[in-house]
């Protein structure tokens, strides 16, 4: 089920009223029903997979009993890789079997012994990179007696398909999610209406900026050939707003959902294309990925201590594990490596945590510098995203030498003229909007505030207006492909 | 929680009591927009605005709006014309086109019916739905003729703006208004740009399921010209000969038309086989005559037209005297 959908603007508002006028009661029966809604949210899509859901839940629940359990070292690993094997084990045979395959049978040929093995036809479970890692933070904070494993299986099972985050994260720690579904949940109105205007600004971003960019962005990656530098140019721009719009769009409405439950989920996006650099941009951008391969794999690996080789190797392994995450496809690769080059320069010099605070603290506008920084990052940035888009490395690289072509100084056309003019005045009033908002936790959550109550409904009309209107043809979210 | 849900109503109460103005000037501003759905707005916009009165109207699928020009109609017979062709749709939304028409326009006093292969067929899914968008609510003729498809939900029809969710966009509200067609009609200026090897292979030889209610429809639609004293004339429009192949039950449709028009005493013009049939530099698909092809083929159809209202004393002209050896320029 989509969030932009009708069926869960019914799906929403039955799952509420249960939830707070049957089960309000009753803390397993209000779990209970977020189970139930979360495999009914997730079965409205392809009900065969819950089963794996369903085994991955089961696996890691009797690993983290059983770790409680057990005092021999060796016995706890081999619970830990138990976990570990499964679920990247589902993982790497949905997302990366035919990925290892085809480089497998290009490797043999390449030197002279091609082979033909068969390739099979896997179709990826949706949210399967998201909720793997959700359990996996569970088994790994268990066996580092970080958390103290559960004993309520209704409760874990809430905590591994709550459907507002079931598809496309945030990724919870289970140390921060998992004791919310063992304490008394209470309405809070403020709490609920902060949610309903996360979500508003969600669908806002999402169907607004990212569908609307989407159907640019996709007729110039798919012609590029057809098209002149500029034109390509502003094409990486739309698909940089695209999947902004698009994957932080998702996470507004997922945490603003989880509010009207009385849910707190973190942080996924903190205005990212406002950073200063590189560094900054990988703590404002999908932070809840980020961190987790901070936690669980960087530091592990030794971070940032030890010799500038060892930080090198670091760097490196993160960022092509994050890019290797996203899909299997040399394209992720690249742009893995692509941003290791760029944050890697920060990490020797010592400069990667130089800008930790608010752009343009205090001030309206940010100063000249900061708008240099800022649009040298972005740059940057949308360099990166042309491998995330391109269809694989040969495109790409054809798409970028066109941009920096002769052609990158005519005059850009588009297909639809008036239609991108259009989007452009939308992505710049966007850009204002999250400008304004830069401090909170999404940019709408204090516009509007001290105005009269009918100018603040005007501006929700709008919003809702907008969002009607421009509701298209591109109605799936990006990151669900992950 | 209470003073949620209160709140939460009041908010929602005007966008219920707005949905119903808002639906009007959606569906207002969309009517506008030639270029969408490829100009079926346009056709739609006459017939429920009481525009249109000519004398000789042309129905059929996209193989009669893109094949007969009514300007030359005009210039040769003096008579208004107005082309309904409807791009991708067979019998079935035809006849709702013609109800509407019938129902807020004068009379003609000819109808020239481009029949093809698929006329009588049915299809499940509602080819180019959007063009319905802007009419259909509460309009129980649109209602009836296309919920039997895969399209709308019935709450479609009937609650304002929902339709539209989801079936508009952004590049929707900023296409072009200009006009798209001229009486209906639209030369396409295209060059052929079909590999037929390639469909070949593809898409071996196939039949087609003629659909029994739309065969009983087609007949209820002559007997309803018959007694409205409107002249009805069949035309089967040039088909490029090497996609003529595709069909396996081709013959059995004509028949079946040969049948129909012999029945009902209905001139029956059939151009499949004449020479333009071969020219593949008038045609941009098997189907689909280009601009130039259509002018050609709309003067040919008029002189055979004239010389048949001339004599008058066959029924049936399988092929026009003047098809096989009239020059194509």
């Amino acid at each position: 089920m989509l969030f932009n959908s009708t069926d869960f603007a019914i799906f929403l508002p039955i799952v509420f009223l249960l939830y707070w006028f049957v089960a309000n009661k009753n803390l397993k029966v209000q779990n209970l029903l977020i189970v139930v809604a979360s495999y009914v949210f997730y079965g409205w899509w392809d009900w065969r997979f819950l089963s794996l859901i369903l085994f991955s839940t089961l696996v890691d629940y009797s690993v983290g009993r059983e770790l409680e359990k057990q005092e021999n070292p060796t016995k706890r690993k081999l619970l830990l890789w138990t976990s570990i094997i499964v679920n990247l084990g589902f993982l790497g045979f949905f997302k990366y079997y035919n990925f290892f395959l085809e480089n497998f049978v290009n490797t043999f040929s390449f030197f002279g012994y091609p082979i033909s093995p068969q390739g099979l036809n896997v179709v990826l479970p949706v949210g399967i990179s998201f909720y793997t890692f959700q359990t996996l933070s569970y088994s790994i904070d268990t066996y580092k007696r970080k958390l103290k494993p559960t004993k309520d299986f209704i409760a874990f099972m809430a905590f591994v398909s709550f459907f507002p985050q079931l598809v496309a994260g945030p990724i919870e720690r289970a140390t921060h999610f998992l004791p919310q579904f063992h304490k008394k949940r209470t309405f809070k109105y403020d709490k609920a209406v902060d949610g309903l205007r996360q979500i508003l600004w969600g669908l806002f971003k999402k169907i607004v900026i990212a569908d609307n960019a989407a159907q640019i962005a996709n007729e110039i990656f798919n012609n590029s050939s057809n098209y002149s530098g500029s034109t390509l140019l502003l094409g990486a721009l739309f698909f940089t707003f695209q999947i902004y719009g698009d994957f932080s769009g998702y996470s507004d409405i997922a945490i603003g959902t989880s509010r009207l439950f009385g849910f707190d989920l973190m942080q996924n996006f903190n205005f990212p294309y406002f950073s200063r650099d590189i560094a900054e941009f990988w703590r404002r951008w999908h932070i809840s990925l980020s961190t987790w391969f901070r936690d669980y794999l960087y530091i592990p690996l030794g971070g940032s201590r030890g010799g500038i080789w060892m930080k090198v190797r670091n760097t490196f392994i993160i960022f092509i594990v994050i890019g290797f995450w996203h899909g299997a496809n040399w394209t992720f690769i690249v742009w893995g490596v692509l941003n290791a080059a760029y944050f890697l320069p920060l990490l020797l010099l010592k400069k990667n945590r130089v800008n930790t605070n608010t752009v343009a603290e205090n001030n309206n506008l940010p100063s000249i510098k900061e708008f240099f920084q800022i649009s040298v990052t972005f740059a940057l940035t949308i360099l990166a995203w042309v491998f995330f888009r391109a269809e694989n490395l040969a495109h790409a690289f054809s798409y970028l030498s066109t941009i920096f072509s002769n052609s990158l100084f005519t005059i850009p056309l588009f297909r639809e003229m008036r239609h991108a003019l259009a989007t452009i005045l939308l992505i710049l009033i966007f850009i204002f909007i999250e400008w304004i908002g830069r401090n909170e936790q999404f940019a709408i959550a204090k516009l509007g505030f001290t105005w009269k109550k009918p100018l603040r409904y005007a501006m929700y009309y709008s919003m809702i207006l907008a969002i009607f209107l421009f509701m298209g043809k591109q109605q799936q979210f990006i990151y669900f492909q992950f | 929680m209470k003073n949620f849900i209160k709140n939460i109503l009041f908010f929602i109460a005007p966008i219920i009591i707005l949905s119903y103005p808002l639906d009007l000037v959606i569906s207002n501003v969309l009517k506008s927009k030639a270029q969408l759905c490829v100009g079926e707005y346009e056709v739609w916009n006459d017939i429920l605005e009481s525009k249109i009165d000519a004398e000789i109207a042309i129905y059929g699928s996209s193989r009669a709006w893109v094949h007969f020009n009514p300007v030359i109609f005009e210039k040769e017979l003096h008579q208004k014309t107005y082309n309904f062709g409807i791009d991708g749709h067979h019998f079935h939304l035809q006849y709702l086109r013609h109800k509407e028409y019938f129902k807020y326009n004068t009379h003609p006093k000819i109808i020239i019916f481009s029949v093809d292969i698929f006329t009588l067929a049915k299809k499940k899914d509602l080819y180019n739905l959007n063009q319905f968008l802007p009419y259909m609510l509460w309009n129980d003729d649109f209602y009836e003729y296309t919920c039997s498809y895969n399209g709308f939900n019935s709450s479609d029809y009937y609650v304002p703006l929902k339709r539209y969710f989801g079936n508009i966009n952004l590049s929707d509200i900023c296409a072009s208004t200009t006009t798209n067609r001229c009486n209906g009609f639209k030369g396409i200026d295209k060059k052929w740009n079909t590999d037929l090897k390639k469909a070949k292979a593809s898409k071996p030889s196939y039949r087609i399921i003629l659909d029994s209610t739309s065969i009983l429809l087609f007949k209820q639609f002559i007997n309803e010209m018959k007694k409205e004293d409107v002249r009805l004339i069949f035309v089967y429009t040039p088909e490029y000969i090497e996609g003529q192949a595709f069909v396996k039950n081709r013959n059995d449709i004509i028949s079946v038309f040969d049948e129909i028009s012999k029945k009902y005493n209905i001139p029956f013009f059939n151009y499949s086989c004449s020479d333009i049939s071969y020219n593949k530099s008038l045609f941009y698909n098997t189907q689909h005559l280009n601009k130039k092809g259509a002018d050609i083929f709309t003067v040919r159809f008029i002189n055979d037209f004239k010389k048949y209202k001339s004599k008058t004393t066959t029924n049936i002209m399988p092929l026009a005297d003047s098809a096989k050896n009239a020059v194509i320029k």
